[in-house]
């Protein structure tokens, strides 16, 4: 099904534009604060149905048929299953990053959405994830061995933001698998509860991740913690978490942004002493890739989390 | 009695029209006409007069400044421009471009991300190495970032021993298609791979695409430039004590300001 070949949907020209990004990212772009992940801010609007059509104001007779988000028409569109499971390449006119959607039909944060004919005739979607947007995605294309998370699994993601990484993990998990998005801000949480309305394999919880007691009565343990924090403080906050939800021998995938750990030393300084202070927590280095060129100074870690070690 | 008079009917008046075979003169040139064009011109001759009389009457010895601050290029007598505005004006003008820089800038932005979207940079090493690489934009390539992939090993001997093909368990002839490895199981399972007639059609669009996205990205640093500069030029024109620090890394000068209490 997946190797099918098939026509995208045409959307007519213009149908991309439809989704209603608009104010979608604002917020944190700028990248001085670190807590506010972009989109934080401004997210909000994004998400909204009803307001996905305003980019359009201008040359009003482009794009006739209302806000169906496809690729430009109606080109010819072969998914190419990835290395990790769950998620798809899309290689047609333009190459895409894409998660098969949960929820068919709709768009988180204005994103396209591809839909294919498989031999057999089924529809299925895809979601576009924009590796300029997400850490994982972009660590995904530049080819990490594992991610760890796939279809049926566990995963407690911190730093949640607006959840639209939060969106595209749960198509990878899928119905069987759970999300636990815990994310701080109010503001943002308030589109991650929107997202986890529409996906229910994804569990909000708005809480400070430095404190997991707080939330421990939601959790079960986990498989795999992915973290996004971007906070000096953000390996103690991952090992806190480790030591109460995950599982022995269970993964850790970090994004580490180096200005807002330390930004006085060099990027791979402050990535060589992260991976120390994880060595502390009892978490083995796996990888570490960084994340050029979709963003500067950035790493992702992935680690193996040893709760007690086996006997030999 | 003169009302009456009125009241009768009288023959319109006509004006004269040029007789059609003096037509090529234009309209006849009436006596009000004549009144301007003969103020003007003695207007014109007073002037030329005045000068010529003036010319006659110079004092040799006297200076003025305009002497040496005038010039002529090539015999035409040049004023510099800036002088026909005041402070105020230019500031505006600046301003204006300053803005229109900031749009475009702006558009530019906006224009970049989308076919970032677009292209997500998925085989864009093997798309780089397809376009024609100038000079300067090989030096850019350098300048690039690479990313870097560390896999950490317990010991010494088993990272001598790393095979990349073995450990990503795929295919040694993948072993650089970053953005997906797959795995041999999958690639025993599944006809994967699309055919490559399709996808040469689709690789020259693309290598289109990334030209596009590097004159944008090129010009937008180079608006950047521009409006760094305006906004320096603007200050400049405003209050205070500056003094110039030094020469950023695009060679723009850097200017500081004084601390100035504002009472």
């Amino acid at each position: 099904m997946d190797s099918g070949r098939g026509f995208g949907r045409g959307g007519g020209r213009g149908g991309g534009r439809g989704g209603g990004d608009r104010g979608g990212r604002g917020g944190g772009r700028g990248g001085f604060s670190c807590i506010q992940k972009r989109g934080a801010a401004a997210g909000g609007r994004g998400t909204r149905g009803g307001r996905g059509d305003r980019g359009r104001g201008r040359g009003g007779g482009r794009g006739g048929r209302g806000g169906k988000a496809g690729v430009k028409g109606g080109s010819k569109v072969i998914i190419e299953p990835h290395r990790h499971p769950g998620v798809f390449v899309a290689r047609g006119k333009e190459d895409l990053l894409v998660t098969k959607n949960l929820v068919s039909g709709e768009s988180v944060y204005g994103e396209k959405r591809i839909s294919v004919e498989g031999p057999d005739g089924t529809k299925t979607e895809y979601r576009v994830w924009n590796p300029f947007r997400s850490k994982l995605a972009a660590g995904i294309l530049g080819g990490v061995d594992h991610i760890y998370i796939a279809p049926g699994k566990k995963v407690l993601y911190l730093g949640a933001a607006s959840g639209t990484t939060v969106s595209h993990v749960a198509d990878i998990v899928g119905p069987e698998g759970v999300v636990y998005a815990v994310e701080f801000s109010h503001r943002s949480g308030r589109d991650l509860i929107n997202v986890a309305k529409k996906r229910t394999n994804v569990i909000p919880i708005i809480e400070d991740a430095r404190h997991p007691q707080k939330y421990r009565m939601l959790m079960n343990m986990v498989d795999v913690i992915f973290a996004d924090v971007a906070q000096p403080d953000q390996a103690r906050i991952i090992a806190l978490n480790a030591h109460h939800f995950l599982k022995n021998n269970g993964n850790i995938v970090i994004s580490i942004k180096a200005n807002c750990i330390d930004s006085t030393v060099e990027a791979a300084t402050v990535f060589a002493r992260e991976v120390k202070k994880l060595q502390e927590e009892r978490i083995k280095p796996l990888e570490q890739l960084t994340l050029e060129p979709y963003e500067r100074d950035h790493a992702l870690v992935i680690g193996r989390y040893i709760r007690a070690q086996e006997d030999k | 009695m003169s009302s009456l008079r009125n009241a009768v009917h009288r023959r319109n008046h006509k004006e004269r029209a040029q007789p059609r075979s003096r037509q090529r003169y234009g309209l006849l040139e009436k006596h009000k006409d004549y009144v301007l064009r003969a103020k003007d011109y003695h207007a014109k001759q007073n002037r030329l007069k005045n000068m010529r009389e003036k010319a006659y009457f110079r004092n040799p010895d006297e200076f003025y400044f305009k002497m040496i601050n005038s010039k002529t290029k090539e015999g035409v007598h040049v004023i510099e421009r800036n002088s026909a505005f005041s402070g105020d004006m230019i500031k505006l003008l600046k301003s204006q471009d300053l803005n229109y820089v900031k749009t475009q800038r702006n558009l530019g932005n906006k224009k970049i991300e989308k076919i970032q979207n677009e292209i997500h940079f998925i085989d864009s090493d093997l798309v780089q190495n397809d376009m024609e690489v100038d000079e300067e934009l090989s030096k850019e390539k350098n300048e690039l970032k690479q990313p870097q992939h560390i896999i950490f090993f317990d010991s010494k001997k088993e990272a001598k021993k790393f095979d990349p093909a073995k450990y990503f368990d795929t295919l040694p002839e993948l072993i650089n298609r970053k953005f997906n490895r797959p795995r041999i199981k999958t690639l025993e399972s599944d006809i994967m791979i699309p055919d490559d007639e399709e996808l040469q059609i689709l690789h020259q669009n693309k290598i289109l695409k990334y030209q596009d996205l590097k004159a944008r990205i090129k010009r937008q640093r180079q608006l950047e430039k521009a409006e760094q500069e305006l906004q320096t030029q603007k200050n400049l024109m405003g209050k205070g004590r500056r003094v110039k620090i030094g020469v950023d890394a695009n060679g723009l000068s850097i200017y500081r300001w004084k601390n100035d209490r504002k009472k």
